[in-house]
């Protein structure tokens, strides 16, 4: 019964790989996407992110199934548990990767300073999406410490982005549509980069079972 | 086996001790019947003959011990008794002894008491008067002898047990001995027993068989894994559920993971979706292949599944680096579409001239011209074409060159004596300095590794400008230095302009009328010599290109 139960498990916990894998998969597409300034990139998101829905409501009736039929406690229930929240956050990755690409054919053929701080900063969610993936394959806490605490450089550029597309409109009011896709563009990547916290967090929680400075999810 | 042989010892032994003393019991006791009989026999006899000879007065004053007489007339009266009142005593004649004394002058009877207890044996004997004299001895039974002996036969018993409990002991030790003795890695070391050496023999030939085996699979394994871990590519062997069960080093070190993969899944090694498709194909028993950039390089992964008998029970990953292959082959297709394009360029030229020509569109003293266009741009396509004939001879790894010892400063100053005019006409001027320099080269690529810099050098120089060539020796080597106070290169194109047709300045290139292939040549050259080529250059400065050659070792030698 129990070997069977395991065998359950590191079922569920290859699907969590694969669908963080496919998280990955479009936060660089968009990344790329953006810096590259590709659209062909950009298409290749929408059905991705099909994919990662199909994904969560495959492993989330798999963790429910588990729940019910194994009645697991401790740290299987955690598991469980951390799965089932960690698949939210990877599928809301999937959705924001999506809007980003939906607004970047509004911003191609345009190089402003701004634009190049959204690259940065794209790079950096990326790598933190990255990042709390490797911390739930290798269930090593110090990778998931490490993006919890990168989550502030991500905000960093959030708000010098903010800043400075306000300065930007002050100066060129014609600018103002494009600062405001930029401006939605950045706030995906910000919105992401709580995700990937999230998951980071979440990685802590199977691990330790504590759940410390958790931001909240939307 | 101690404990069961111990016991079947032990218990012989108490059974023959108890069997023997039993035995024993009866034929003593049979024996001593047989005496007392005999006692019995004598004592009737006399007192038959006192009785006879004295009459009635034997009895007086008669007291015999253990012995009881009667003295019993013929019709059965008790005459006289040495233990009872024989006046009231009954009739005598049916007891069995007296009736046979009676009848044959001597008789014998045993009876039991009433107790059991004691048995009594009788011996009558007649007298000539007809009268019987009885004589009676209780003896008594086994039973009472063996009452009466229960003490020593306890103590006996007890003290042969415990004899025959140490003798089991010892002797149970003593024959399982050998056999707690044997050493079963080397049966046939020790002292067994006869018995067991057939099967001792079997053991050791087993185990000898064993460990050939074991040798013979460490040595597979070994060659196994020698070929695996040094082969330059990654093999990963899976189980139908994507478990690793083995992993070489080329690809722990693609992976960026150690041994300790082993019985995790593919996936905590790499997630990588294109990775994930190639095995999802494994439990159909297809076998994929796709390239796919990994770590920054290119690879060409083949997944083939491992099947016995349609049953499939695992895969093989193999990984392929193909970077260099794949850079190889954009090069073989930039280079030919370079080419194309380049000999097209003078071919349009020449044809454009030519059909001007044909149809007489081209004034008389302008024909002159169109000649020497049609000359120049053939002279390009030449040269353009021996280029890249002698590329294609350094590609080839140019096996037909000879070596020799070359001296690079005279080919040196000969090969920049040819380009003199050249220099003029651009207004450059050259001059060579240094010391004979001898090194071990192919005459003709030293020279086109001189010509084409010092070409270049003049080239892309400026009016008044100088090259200067220069040649040493240094500890390990010989240098080849070409200085020019030309238009320089930037920076980032350091790299490029050695690649096949690249040109810093296109539209000027076409001017002074190189082909674009002479440092490509100057890099190949060098390699085949193992030379080194060293590039500084500031934009607008100038630039100075320097190529090292190593001593081969049998100049080191010398």
């Amino acid at each position: 019964m129990r070997t069977r139960f395991d065998e359950q498990l590191n079922t569920l916990g290859q699907e969590l790989i694969k669908m963080g894998a496919l998280c990955e998969e479009v936060i660089s597409l968009a990344a790329s996407a953006l810096i590259q300034k590709d659209d062909a990139l950009a298409a290749k998101i929408a059905p991705l992110d099909h994919e990662i829905d199909e994904k969560e409501r495959q492993i989330e009736s798999m963790c429910l199934r588990l729940l019910l039929q194994q009645q697991p406690v401790a740290r299987d229930l955690r598991q469980i548990s951390a799965a089932l929240k960690m698949v939210t956050d990877m599928e809301r990755i999937g959705d924001q990767a999506e809007d980003v690409a939906e607004i970047l054919p509004f911003l191609n053929g345009r190089t402003l300073p701004e634009h190049i701080q959204i690259r940065e900063m794209a790079k950096e969610t990326s790598k933190m999406v990255t990042d709390s993936v490797d911390a739930y394959v290798k269930q090593d806490i110090s990778i998931a410490e490490a993006v919890i605490a990168s989550d502030d450089i991500v905000d960093d550029y959030f708000v010098d982005i903010k800043s400075s597309l306000i300065s930007l409109i002050a100066q060129n009011p014609t600018e103002g549509e494009y600062a405001l896709d930029l401006l939605m563009v950045a706030k995906y990547f910000e919105r992401i980069g709580d995700h990937a916290t999230n998951i980071a967090g979440w990685v802590l929680f199977s691990v330790t079972g504590e759940k410390k400075g958790q931001p909240p999810a939307d | 086996m101690t404990k069961r042989i111990f016991r079947s010892i032990f218990l012989v032994a108490i059974a023959v001790f108890l069997a023997s003393v039993v035995l024993f019991l009866g034929v003593l006791y049979d024996y001593f019947g047989n005496v007392q009989q005999r006692g019995l026999k004598t004592q009737t006899e006399l007192a038959a003959q006192g009785v006879q000879t004295v009459g009635a007065e034997y009895f007086e004053g008669l007291s015999p011990k253990g012995y009881r007489i009667s003295w019993i007339s013929a019709d059965g009266r008790v005459l006289y008794d040495s233990e009872a009142d024989f006046s009231e005593m009954e009739n005598h004649l049916e007891r069995e002894e007296i009736k046979e004394a009676l009848e044959s002058g001597y008789g014998e009877s045993s009876r039991y008491s009433v107790t059991l207890m004691e048995r009594t044996l009788y011996s009558a004997k007649r007298l000539t008067d007809g009268t019987v004299i009885r004589l009676s001895v209780a003896q008594s039974t086994l039973l009472t002898l063996l009452l009466g002996m229960t003490q020593p036969i306890v103590i006996i018993i007890v003290i042969a047990m415990g004899i025959s409990f140490w003798l089991a002991h010892r002797l149970s030790k003593n024959i399982t001995a050998p056999l707690n003795q044997l050493n079963l890695d080397d049966p046939l070391s020790g002292e067994g027993y006869d018995e067991l050496s057939p099967l001792l023999r079997r053991i050791d030939a087993q185990q000898r068989q064993i460990r050939q085996q074991e040798t013979e699979l460490e040595q597979k394994q070994e060659e196994f894994e020698a070929v695996t871990e040094n082969m330059a590519e990654g093999i990963i062997l899976l189980n139908t559920k994507g478990m690793i069960l083995g992993i070489n080093r080329s690809a722990e070190t693609l992976f960026g993971t150690t041994h300790a993969c082993i019985g995790k899944h593919i996936l905590s090694v790499n997630r990588s979706i294109e990775i994930s498709k190639l095995l999802s194909d494994i439990p159909k028993g297809v076998r994929s292949e796709k390239i796919i950039d990994l770590n920054g390089g290119r690879y060409q992964f083949a997944a083939s599944p491992v099947s016995e008998n349609g049953n499939i029970f695992g895969a093989v990953l193999l990984m392929l680096d193909v970077t260099e292959k794949e850079q190889a082959e954009q090069m073989r297709r930039e280079f030919t579409a370079n080419v194309s394009h380049e000999l097209k360029t003078p071919l349009h030229t020449i044809a454009g001239c030519a059909e001007l020509l044909e149809n007489g569109m081209v004034r008389p003293e302008d024909t002159q011209r169109f000649y020497a266009q049609i000359r120049g741009e053939a002279g390009r396509m030449i040269s353009l074409v021996e280029d890249i004939i002698r590329l294609s001879h350094l590609d080839e790894g140019a096996d037909d060159m000879k070596w020799e010892r070359v001296d690079l400063y005279a080919l040196a100053v000969q090969t920049v004596r040819s380009l003199f005019r050249e220099a003029e006409n651009a207004g450059v001027s050259v001059s060579v300095d240094g010391e004979t320099a001898a090194l071990d080269g192919v005459p003709q690529l030293l020279e086109s590794i001189v010509f084409n810099l010092t070409d270049n050098a003049i080239k892309y120089n400026r009016q008044g400008g100088a090259v200067k060539v220069s040649v040493g020796r240094f500890e390990g080597g010989v240098r080849l230095c070409v200085a020019d106070t030309g238009i320089g290169i930037p920076k980032e194109l350091c790299e490029r302009i050695f690649e096949r047709f690249y040109r810093v300045d296109k539209s000027r290139s076409k001017e002074l009328g190189g082909t674009g292939l002479g440092l490509s040549i100057v890099k190949h050259a060098a390699r085949l010599h193992d030379a080194k080529i060293e590039l500084q250059s500031a934009e607008g400065e100038g630039t100075t290109v320097t190529v090292i050659f190593p001593d081969s070792k049998e100049n080191i030698k010398s």
